[in-house]
């Protein structure tokens, strides 16, 4: 059973996939203003590989065993697995490395945050391989375009040299 | 250390033992209420995998988390995943072998895990566990992650930004409170109360196995019982943190065996509303507290309207602040500001 981490910050306009690039923090980010695009970033060539995106709480579901009970003093369960959901990117995390709930649980997001990073840099390296298959083509395509008009030159200057017999006097 | 008194088949070969599949195959006829220890060698996966049943059998809770646990104990690591395969699929000592039997044992009578092993985690800390002192609960964790966001951003009560916090913490229990923010706050001095002499003991063990003594002191004392001591030991404090019994007193009964069987049911029940001890704690807290002293609570989930309305109503310098929920989303922690009230002229520290 998903549910959210509260509190709930009510942000009916933060559900698409935004992944703000940023330094590790206790707290966990705060709603911050998008980028100016992606691609902006990865463009302006500061690419620090330990620059791990941070997390934005609204968009993480969390999954751990406490029970349907009240919880607290009244359980006393062992199961510490944390599993927890990048919503906009589908990616999951499981984490039972240790006996703290709070440590699997600080331990799932760290992990999270060096899957995103290859998730998103991942997609964008994606596009900039498409994007230089599809540059290629055009070369490709201009080359053999400004092979075929040499060619004709070639062909045109040749008959304008040597002109075929029978086709003059004598 | 774990003698216990075996059925009169363990062991022995009153377990008839019939059919090619053997030990734990479907032929098996048991007398005896532990699962005999195999005379030929076993693995680890193999050791987890009998438990999780007969466990399973016996109705015991998370089956599969309990063999787990303990075999991870008893191999050295403090879980089964961070063992390697090879060390799972290796046949297991003799020594090692009659542990896990013994130590199973135990948890066939429903001990939790953390009594069974004698130790358990918190945060970043290990802890001796000992029955009957309460097990510390994964919430509370949350409740040490609060204080200590306050603790970092606050300066000290004192005249410099560098005069140290002081903490007070009503019912220690193994001290996993205490000792989680004296690790992670050097400066930080902290007193403990419990009304348990066990708790008491078992706090300074621990205190002392993680070397944080010198900035601890714990006393054996009932917040209620012992007001006056408990006020004259406690000025000026930054923070007052409890995990106090919060447990309804009809709640008492529906609790799992685990539970009602080995833990300390002072440190659970709270009297008929859960509210004895909170109570206690926030008539207290304005003369323990400096000005703008924080008191950080874990209550039962119904608790934190009760206890605002009733603050509102009975205890003119605290100001109830927030509420604060835990990881499964129910309402968890309240936190409660002393404030100046127009009687007091005692404390002028600002």
């Amino acid at each position: 059973m998903w549910r959210l981490p509260p509190p709930f910050i009510s942000c009916m306009h933060c559900v698409s996939g935004r992944v703000v690039w940023g330094g590790p923090g206790r707290v966990p980010a705060l709603l911050r203003p998008l980028p100016a695009g992606l691609t902006c970033v990865f463009a302006s060539g500061k690419k620090d590989l330990t620059n791990f995106p941070v997390l934005n709480e609204d968009e993480l579901e969390e999954q751990f065993v406490r029970g349907s009970g009240p919880g607290g003093q009244a359980t006393n369960k062992t199961s510490n697995c944390v599993v927890l959901k990048h919503i906009p990117s589908g990616t999951v995390v499981k984490c039972h490395q240790t006996r703290s709930v709070d440590t699997n649980r600080k331990r799932a997001r760290e992990i999270m945050r060096e899957k995103l990073d290859v998730v998103y840099k991942g997609e964008l390296s994606e596009v900039l391989v498409k994007k230089k298959a599809s540059e290629l083509r055009k070369q490709d395509k201009r080359r053999k375009a400004n092979e075929n008009l040499e060619r004709k030159r070639l062909f045109r200057e040749a008959l304008a040299a040597d002109p075929k017999p029978g086709n003059g006097t004598a | 250390m774990w003698r216990i008194s075996l059925c009169a088949g363990y062991r022995s070969f009153e377990c008839r033992i019939v059919g090619i599949k053997g030990l734990w195959g479907s032929r098996v006829v048991r007398t005896c209420s532990t699962p005999a220890i195999p005379t030929g060698r076993i693995t680890a996966l193999q050791a987890v995998d009998l438990w999780k049943n007969h466990f399973a059998e016996r109705g015991v809770m998370e089956p599969d988390h309990s063999s787990r646990h303990i075999i991870a104990y008893l191999l050295g690591a403090k879980t089964i995943e961070s063992l390697e395969r090879r060390k799972l699929t290796e046949f297991l000592s003799p020594e090692i072998t009659e542990q896990m039997w013994s130590l199973c044992s135990r948890r066939l009578s429903r001990m939790p895990v953390q009594y069974v092993i004698e130790e358990w985690d918190f945060r970043d800390l290990t802890l001796k566990m000992r029955p009957p002192v309460f097990i510390p609960r994964s919430e509370t964790e949350e409740l040490v992650e609060l204080v200590l966001t306050d603790l970092e951003m606050r300066p000290g009560p004192g005249a410099g930004v560098e005069a140290p916090h002081t903490c007070l913490e009503v019912g220690c229990g193994s001290g996993a409170i205490s000792l989680s923010l004296l690790k992670s706050l050097p400066q930080l001095k902290v007193t403990a109360l419990d009304q348990s002499q066990d708790a008491v003991d078992l706090t300074g063990e621990n205190a002392i196995r993680l070397g944080l003594q010198d900035r601890l002191q714990v006393y054996h004392l009932d917040v209620i019982k012992d007001a006056d001591t408990v006020l004259s030991l406690c000025h000026h404090v930054s923070t007052l943190v409890s995990n106090p019994p919060y447990l309804f007193s009809e709640d008492m009964n529906t609790l799992e065996p685990e539970i009602f069987r080995f833990e300390d049911h002072a440190a659970l029940d709270g009297g008929t509303d859960g509210l004895k001890v909170i109570k206690q704690i926030l008539t207290l807290a304005p003369q323990i507290l400096s000005n703008h002293g924080r008191v950080y609570l874990e209550v039962d989930p119904r608790h934190p309207p009760l206890i605002r309305r009733w603050v509102e109503a009975n205890v003119q310098e605290m100001c109830y602040e927030e509420t604060r929920h835990d990881a499964s989303g129910r309402p968890r922690f309240c936190i409660l500001r002393r404030v100046k009230s127009n009687k007091d002229h005692k404390l002028d520290l600002d």
